[in-house]
């Protein structure tokens, strides 16, 4: 740093300080001149700032040249998604939750687990009775195969 | 927070995947052109949107309706395009690393030319753009979001404030050396 400070002539270094020092003013000009086309300045540093504008030739191009920035950002074309966005989101949420996501609160959330548990017990109760009653349901116990069998055989005597 | 609002809200916490579309259709153009102009690319910008509204959508409950929908929906975007532009950032400097690398290899032969604007033709339409979509992707990410939220999707400062929980005069701040930097790329060609 000291050796190519001590390369340069004088004048240049002049030259360096005072490009710094209009930086300087011009940055806090433009920052003046952006809080005023913001809308941020009230009262009398409104009027304040309005009048520099409409005197000083500085504040007049940092006046220009910002709203030339601002006018070009703001026309900057609006970038569209594409058409099939709300299908693509909607498809990526499917296969990560295993298509999860949108089902879960059909029961999962807004059902107590304990009154699912209570249901699901009613009803294989219901399923074992019925089974039980039928006539024919394999739950029904058949006393009547359970007992020895009484056939003809044991009333004949034997020859 | 109108009362349409509410009741979309309602829907997507019942996980209504019609009302989650409603939403998207909404506002997916908004979402898309911030994460656009935050990233400078189609691609990425589309794939971080999508992100956006998916956390959305898993996070929706945590939504507390202190601020507007919108503010706190450009808040998720502004965070994952940040996010990304860290993650490419890193990628960037891993694949420059590995290029150095191979260049090393092959002797030093020069690498892909750079992309370069020409000058003369910047003020046509597309080249402008393109000119002017390379000077905000140069902001440094702190400037790029709030000149992107300002000029670009003009919202107002305050609603700035909210997006970036930044206070007024650093918002103020950082837009202004935005408007600086961008004035002094643009100079020569607007």
């Amino acid at each position: 740093m000291t050796d190519e400070a001590d390369d340069k002539a004088p004048n240049e270094i002049d030259d360096e300080i005072g490009e710094a020092i209009d930086e300087a003013i011009d940055e806090a000009i433009l920052a003046a001149v952006s809080d005023y086309l913001d809308g941020a300045l009230t009262g009398a540093r409104k009027a304040e700032v309005a009048g520099k504008i409409a005197a000083d030739p500085a504040w007049q191009r940092a006046h220009d040249e910002l709203t030339e920035t601002r006018k070009v950002l703001s026309g900057l074309q609006k970038a569209h998604a594409p058409s099939s966005f709300a299908d693509d989101v909607a498809r990526t949420i499917h296969r990560r939750s295993a298509g999860r996501f949108f089902a879960r609160r059909t029961l999962g959330d807004r059902v107590p687990l304990g009154a699912v548990l209570a249901v699901a017990l009613a009803g294989l109760a219901v399923i074992a009775y019925v089974l039980w009653s039928s006539a024919t349901g394999s739950l029904k116990v058949d006393h009547a195969r359970d007992r020895p069998a009484v056939t003809g055989s044991a009333a004949v005597a034997p020859p | 927070m109108s009362e349409l609002e509410r009741t979309l809200l309602r829907r997507l916490r019942d996980r209504d995947e019609r009302a989650f579309r409603e939403l998207i259709e909404s506002h997916r153009d908004r979402v898309f052109n911030i994460t656009y102009r935050m990233l400078g690319d189609r691609a990425e910008a589309e794939d971080v949107a999508q992100e956006v509204f998916i956390s959305v959508f898993k996070t929706i409950e945590s939504f507390r309706e202190e601020s507007k929908f919108s503010t706190w929906l450009y808040r998720v975007t502004v965070n994952h395009c940040k996010n990304r532009i860290k993650y490419l950032a890193r990628r960037h400097d891993r694949d420059r690393d590995e290029l150095d690398e191979s260049s090393h290899e092959t002797n030093g032969a020069a690498g892909a030319p750079l992309r370069h604007v020409q000058p003369d033709r910047a003020l046509e339409g597309a080249q402008l753009e393109l000119l002017l979509q390379q000077a905000i992707a140069n902001l440094d990410d702190d400037q790029r979001v709030v000149v992107v939220l300002r000029d670009v999707e003009d919202l107002s400062i305050e609603e700035i404030c909210e997006i970036t929980g930044l206070p007024d005069g650093t918002v103020k701040s950082r837009l202004h050396r935005a408007r600086l930097v961008l004035r002094k790329r643009l100079q020569r060609h607007v």
